[in-house]
């Protein structure tokens, strides 16, 4: 039992920092995908009110609905989703709710699903989404909160030797001791980044579930509304006063207003309520710039005819919101560009190079010739499956990302199913070769090397289909494009010195269990 | 590392250990920090429960690997939740 959790809890751990760390560059994935990139700080750039009168043409009068506009990420699509009317008169279809993406372009919509993409799916396999709600974010929460508990007792456990063990390295030795220097020394690298990660992790994905069900029954009356708005630091709602406004206010100008206000600063949420009411009011929201401030959220809110009431800088912060968002910074390592990325995509990998290290200790510590030799076996054969299934994850990574640009067209009717099973069925069957074969050198070699040469098909199938070629997207409106091509150059190359570099290595005499 | 037997306690203590730990830790955190809310600034206490709450009940957990006996860390950790729970409700003005 205890060793089906550790291998379960491991497994999980190792698809979360693997599919979190390509998740860094979840918004170039998606842009390379569609074709369609996205120049750096070009976010919130709309004509509102050619956006408004869309929306009224495809969902009826507007009158009374609340409005909310956001994009929080780097692409064309912006979320949009519509409050029931709040009218007494209001028709079935002003009653129902809609929640939509617009492309700011072309303004075709699509719905979540039908804009599915494989960056968005690597991202949600970061916190197992795949797995029905609740159960997957509860995994994946606890995962990171045992992660955490993991981190602070491996730090208790080596606190006197820490050091000293840092600078041992004894490569020639037996191999278990190379597997616990390697896992010491990066482990060590990696805390502080690891912390922030479990800690982080585990606030994004069952912060408010699980830390505040008492909160949100005993001081909150299960009023999560309210909940959210004091916690959020949101502003009370306005009350709707059924009288019509005649001419509701054209909102382009407000926003060039509150904009020259910010100065520098970007737009990231159009917020409407009561649309087109005597109580209508547009609140607008800004965030400073990463090379200005690291955390900041500026508000300036308008009534219906166009009266700003109030202001506040986008480097204004409370306490609030400034927790809120110096988590999320820390966790999506968006506050600093490519090279930040990179450099947590590193500490990502580390990280999974420290869980596989960790599952390999502890199966070559209980490879001893007191154990029973059944018990010896299973232990290996864990240690194969952990293996089998962690390391096939990058060629069917990279095997998925040549299939999406290939195959995948406008006929697939639900794009997320048919990304589930070309990633999922050729992992399963991958993984299950590797796992009889049941030799972790074998298992490393060629994984690894099927990544490289299926990574570096990924550039070269999306200039054959595309057209877009490595060298003709280095440019300021495309380089989300060429971030993913020049990633699966890079990444293959290491994998392959990686691979060419590596020697078969001598028998264990301790493994001989037949004699 | 291969962990020492003789550091490790039989399976009883250590369900008794691992449940104060994970269990106990949990009330003992959300108890503090509710309580807590009654003074200081309640939203803004509620916030670090979302991210400190998850620190304290780590820490919590591995105290309660630092009990001798794993049944008094089960009865530590439920007094300590029940006095703060007790303060909270006694602070409460329907009651």
């Amino acid at each position: 039992m205890h060793t089906v959790s550790g291998l379960v809890i491991s497994v999980a751990l190792f698809v979360i920092f693997f599919a979190g760390s390509l998740s860094f560059f979840r918004d170039d994935i998606i842009a390379w995908e569609r074709d369609k990139s996205v120049a750096h700080g070009q976010q919130m750039n709309i004509d509102y009110d050619a956006l408004l009168d869309t929306l009224e043409a495809r969902y009826g009068e507007l009158y009374g609905r609340g409005i909310n506009i956001r994009q929080s990420h780097q692409e064309r699509n912006v979320m949009i989703s519509l409050d029931p009317s709040r009218d007494s008169l209001a028709s079935d279809r002003q009653l129902t709710r809609v929640f939509t993406y617009l492309d700011t372009e072309t303004y075709a919509e699509e719905t979540y699903f039908s804009s599915y993409t494989l960056g968005e799916f690597l991202y949600r396999l970061h916190f197992f989404a795949q797995i029905p709600y609740p159960y997957g974010y509860f995994l994946s929460g606890f995962v990171a909160f045992f992660f955490l508990f993991a981190i602070i007792t491996g730090v208790v456990v080596h606190w006197q030797k820490i050091v000293s063990n840092f600078y041992v390295f004894r490569p020639w030795a037996k191999l278990k001791t190379v597997w616990t220097d390697a896992h010491t020394a990066l482990g060590l690298i990696g805390l502080p980044f690891q912390f922030v990660f479990a800690v982080s992790g585990a606030v994004l994905i069952i912060g408010t579930s699980v830390m505040l069900a008492p909160a949100s029954s005993l001081i909150y009356d299960n009023d999560s509304g309210r909940m959210y708005r004091e916690l959020m630091d949101q502003p009370e709602p306005a009350d709707f006063l059924q009288s019509k406004l005649n001419n509701p206010v054209s909102l382009n100008p407000l926003i060039q207003k509150a904009k020259a206000f910010w100065g520098d600063a970007n737009l990231s949420r159009v917020l409407i309520e009561n649309y087109g009411d005597e109580n209508m009011r547009v609140i607008l929201e800004g965030r400073p710039k990463t090379n200005q401030s690291f955390a900041g959220l500026g508000r300036v809110v308008f009534d219906g005819k166009g009266n700003q009431s109030t202001a506040t800088k986008s480097s204004s912060l409370n306490y609030k919101v400034g927790a809120d968002q110096t988590i999320r910074r820390l966790h999506f390592g968006d506050f600093g560009g490519y090279g930040l990325r990179v450099v947590y995509f590193a500490f990502g990998i580390i990280s999974c190079f420290v869980i596989l290290s960790g599952v390999l200790i502890w199966v070559e510590a209980r490879d001893k010739k007191s154990n029973a030799v059944w018990k010896r076996k299973s232990n290996q054969w864990i240690g194969h499956i952990f293996m089998a299934i962690s390391l096939t994850m990058y060629p069917i990574t990279a095997m998925t990302f040549s299939m999406v640009k290939l195959f995948r067209d406008d006929s697939i009717a639900t794009p997320h199913v048919w990304i589930y099973k070309v990633y999922f069925i050729s992992w399963l069957l991958l993984s299950a070769l590797f796992a009889i074969k049941q030799d972790n050198f074998f298992t490393t070699r060629y994984t690894l090397l099927m990544g490289s040469i299926l990574g570096f098909l990924v550039p070269i199938v999306n200039g054959l289909v595309s057209g877009n070629w490595l060298w003709r997207t280095f440019n300021e409106p495309q380089l989300q494009i060429f971030v993913v091509d020049a990633f699966w150059l890079l990444t293959p190359l290491i994998t392959l010195m990686i691979v060419l570099k590596m020697k078969k290595p001598s028998k264990n005499p301790a493994r001989k269990w037949t004699t | 590392m291969p962990a020492n037997s003789k550091h490790l306690s039989g399976p009883v203590q250590r369900a008794a250990k691992i449940s104060a730990g994970f269990l106990g830790g949990y009330f003992v955190t959300n108890s503090l920090f509710m309580t807590l809310s009654l003074w200081l600034d309640q939203a803004s206490t509620m916030v670090t429960l979302i991210f400190g709450g998850f620190i304290v009940w780590a820490g919590l957990m591995v105290c309660a690997f630092l009990f001798k006996n794993g049944w008094w860390a089960c009865l530590t950790y439920l007094l300590v939740a029940g006095v703060f729970s007790l303060i909270f409700y006694m602070h409460q003005p329907t009651i």
